[in-house]
């Protein structure tokens, strides 16, 4: 294998596969920042671009647009609270507060450091620990992605600590928005009213970008200022300084969660995300600061997100079997120059496999680089007169949600989300709930019905591999720790310190939206 | 001459002048080639990747424009619905172009289809995982009988034609077995390589690869002969069941559109097709190439939907 990483680097520090590389770190970037605009999207269209082009110089291209695009998500949501991409969502948590409270820049800078480190330890995994892992995704079957897809779901239960029922008002209609579309287990018709555009059910990139871009955009045209101009980043030196240091255990939680996330076909960034959030805050001393502007919740949802991207590459090349729909393109690009995934792919064409897999490491340290540059740039968005911002923001959305699918139709769809998503802003529902609610509902509900007719409706087949019981385990934990901690409080009489801290009702962690 | 006599006279004759005018020159301008499917999907690269050998041989640009949606509904209507200049053109991929009107109420039928060319044609395959009991369609079959419903396979959804595959062996072998769709054929394959289901139908295309690395056991491949790419999977009428489905792509254009231009793509697309460079591509992305002329890739439809039809009414595959 060393033999093959060493045949792979001349190839891969040659001008024109480091000019692509660099590139396209940069172009996913944009891309990523973009709402409406996805890496699947930018690199599905780049493919046949690169027909003609050397191997290394497509697929170091692709690389790069992978990685950027995934940070590239951060910047809007910490500036603008609107995540650029799904996998966003979580940054928007502890990122954008950051940003009120005047540190902009430096969450920026935490995101950009957790995507570069995420990035770089699920290309590693990658190149190191392929077959194993590919063995392990295997393992996931209708009923393992079902639990997990659960215990995304009981994450949820965290978000709506302030107002539980209006929390659970907006999973609701998340969980009610998933179901639009034909059912593909019966190939019934669910809430499409007869209408062509809705049978394919409400592409999720149409619901985040109307539900997060438009209300942002009107309340900023309604605003003077949706931030005034003293309270962002300064730009200049930090007085406190990042405490990287304390970042490091984060990290480590955030790389493993993506990198197994990301081996799991069906689940994506914006899961793997979610879960380290979660995971940070569930570990966390002091959880009352989560939501609120906490360090680790943007590097938790950053570093998971990047490390989903290359560990989502194990089972698609070596078995053929994308992780997520990012991989699936890849893997289409991958076809294209004549790469057919498998075992043999590491021999066969072993420079240019290993040099695709360096690649996502080399851009994973590009990225860095180059975020750094853009950082300085970006954070020029807080200062733009907000009657340009408006408008900009409103243009772009617009654009990137008509290329999704060429469809007008999808335009209005995402202008009648944003006017719902204003009206839920002004209620006060909070809007994370739905929109995980729309991710994860019907990942959960098909294979739920999968595994019932693999199992012959025998509830007991949900619980018959090892994974799925310390899954259950897990879930089962997760949700009664906090219970049974309150209730012992109330059996003793006395409130403790730490079952106050702990305790997601008593907490009274305040979400943006 | 009675009034308006002269202004139809006139609208008359500029219609039957049009298409001589529009042949003699055609193409004078770019092409679009809408697809039904998303950017980046199997029918996208097929597309994608056919199109510039074609855009050569026409000698114009061509457009590739992607209409997802309702597993290619949208794109079939905008399609069926486009001028019929000879100026659109997209693919159409059976089962579904077939199936949807069957299932459905669309706004489109088959006869809304001028067929131009049959590009791609990918039989199913009946797969197993590699340490499976069954050693032959036989084996499986006879398992059945004793244990109806016992046996577990995964498809890439309702109505698709590896699920209408199984629809028809259930019939012709007197079995039942219980269906468990998904979403893609790779989720069908990784279910099968778990041990999650017992068999997996999808394409030779998308099978062929782990059959010969052995990943997968092939027991059958619904064809009317074995494939070059297989050449050691008896086909199912070996087997003993009269059955030939798999995934067509083809191209076609609005109904109405020129013979003359309609021949003229075709003749295009099969000089794309023959093309050496082309051919080496599409044996990279596993395609099993079949050219059709317009008349026999027209029958070819027909045929296919005569059967869906009589399959629909026979036994509905969704409610």
């Amino acid at each position: 294998m060393w033999d093959s990483i060493l045949s792979a680097l001349p190839l891969l520090f040659s001008p024109a596969v480091l000019l692509a590389m660099a590139g396209g770190t940069t172009i996913g970037v944009l891309i990523g920042a973009l709402p409406g605009l996805s890496a699947t999207m930018g690199i599905a269209v780049l493919i046949p671009l690169t027909f003609t082009m050397d191997p290394l110089v497509a697929l170091g291209m692709m690389a790069g647009i992978y990685n950027g695009a995934m940070y590239g998500g951060a910047i809007p949501a910490i500036l603008l609270r609107i995540p650029g991409t799904p996998a966003g969502i979580a940054t928007v948590f502890d990122g954008h507060p950051m940003a009120k409270k005047g540190q902009g820049l430096e969450a920026m800078k935490i995101a950009l450091t957790s995507s570069a480190i995420g990035g770089s330890v699920s290309a590693l995994a990658l190149l190191f620990l392929s077959p194993p892992l590919a063995a392990m995704a295997l393992k996931f079957g209708p009923v393992e992605v079902f639990w997990l897809a659960i215990f995304g779901l009981a994450a949820i239960s965290v978000l709506l600590s302030d107002a539980p029922i209006k929390g659970l008002i907006s999973a609701c209609l998340g969980l009610v928005i998933g179901m639009v579309g034909i059912d593909s287990m019966t190939g019934n018709e669910r809430f499409t009213f007869n209408v062509m555009d809705l049978m394919g059910g409400i592409d999720i990139l149409v619901l985040l970008t109307g539900l997060y871009a438009i209300p942002p955009a009107l309340t900023l045209a309604q605003e003077a200022m949706l931030l005034s101009r003293n309270s962002i980043g300064s730009g200049g030196r930090t007085r406190s300084g990042i405490g990287w240091r304390r970042l490091v255990p984060t990290w480590c939680r955030a790389s493993v969660i993506g990198v197994i996330v990301g081996i799991i076909p069906g689940t994506g960034g914006n899961i793997a995300a979610m879960l380290s959030w979660n995971e940070a805050r569930r570990v966390a001393k002091d959880k009352s600061r989560f939501g609120k502007g906490a360090p680790e919740g943007v590097a938790a949802a950053e570093c998971a997100n990047n490390a989903d991207n290359a560990a989502s590459l194990i089972p698609a090349l070596t078995l053929g079997i994308p992780g997520s729909s990012v991989s699936a393109v890849i893997l289409g690009g991958l076809l294209v120059h004549g790469m057919l995934p498998g075992p043999d792919l590491f021999t066969r064409s072993a420079p240019v496999t290993y040099g695709f897999i360096l690649a996502m490491l080399v851009t994973s340290i590009m990225l860095f680089v180059i975020g750094r540059l853009g950082a300085r740039l970006f954070i020029n968005v807080m200062y733009m007169p907000p009657l340009l911002l408006a408008p900009i923001i409103i243009a772009l959305t617009t654009i990137g949600v008509y290329a999704i699918n060429n469809s007008l139709f999808d335009v209005w769809l995402m202008l009648a989300f944003g006017v719902m998503g204003w009206g839920m802003e002004r209620l006060k529902i909070p809007l994370a709930p739905a929109v995980l609610a729309v991710i994860l509902g019907p990942v959960a509900e098909s294979n739920l019905r999968r595994a019932m007719l693999i199992g012959r409706h025998e509830v007991s087949y949900l619980f018959s591999s090892t994974i799925a019981i310390v899954m259950v385990t897990i879930i089962v934990l997760t949700v009664l720790v906090p219970v049974i901690r309150r209730l012992l409080t109330h059996y003793r009489g006395r409130p403790s310190k730490l079952a106050m801290a702990s305790d997601p009702e008593r907490a009274r962690q305040r979400f943006e939206p | 001459m009675k009034p308006g006599m002269k202004t139809r006279t006139v609208a008359i004759a500029a219609i039957m002048l049009m298409p001589l005018s529009a042949m003699a020159d055609y193409p004078e301008r770019a092409v679009q080639m809408i697809i039904g499917y998303s950017a980046g999907g199997g029918t996208d690269i097929a597309a994608r990747t056919l199109a510039p050998y074609i855009e050569k041989e026409l000698g114009t640009d061509i457009t590739v424009i992607n209409r997802p949606g309702a597993g290619g509904e949208v794109g079939f209507t905008a399609l069926a619905n486009a001028e019929p200049d000879g100026y659109t053109i997209g693919f159409i991929n059976t089962p579904n172009v077939l199936t949807i009107p069957i299932e459905r109420d669309t706004r489109y039928e088959l006869s809304d289809f001028q067929p131009v060319a049959s590009v791609v044609d990918d039989p199913d395959g009946f797969n197993v995982g590699p340490d499976s009991e069954f050693a032959s369609l036989e084996d499986l079959v006879a398992y059945a009988k004793e244990h109806p419903g016992e046996i577990t396979y995964g498809t890439t959804g309702v109505g698709s034609d590896d699920h209408l595959a199984a629809l028809a062996l259930e019939r012709l072998a007197g079995i039942e077995m219980t269906h468990v769709p998904f979403p893609g054929a790779a989720d069908v394959r990784q279910a099968l390589m778990g041990g999650h289901i017992e068999m997996g139908i999808f394409n030779i295309g998308e099978a062929a690869a782990d059959v010969k690395a052995g990943r997968i056991k092939m027991l059958a491949q619904a064809a009317s002969q074995r494939s070059k790419e297989l050449p050691d999977v008896p086909t199912t009428a070996e087997a003993g069941y009269e059955l030939t489905i798999g995934s067509n792509r083809g191209i076609a254009v609005p109904a109405g559109v020129p013979d003359a231009i309609v021949q003229k793509l075709s003749s295009a697309i099969e000089a794309a097709m023959n093309n050496e460079e082309f051919q080496k591509a599409a044996a990279q992305q596993s395609l099993p190439l079949d050219y059709q002329d317009p008349t026999t890739y027209q029958q070819t439809l027909q045929d296919l939907q005569a059967r869906f039809q009589t399959l629909w009414d026979e036994s509905p595959w969704s409610q």
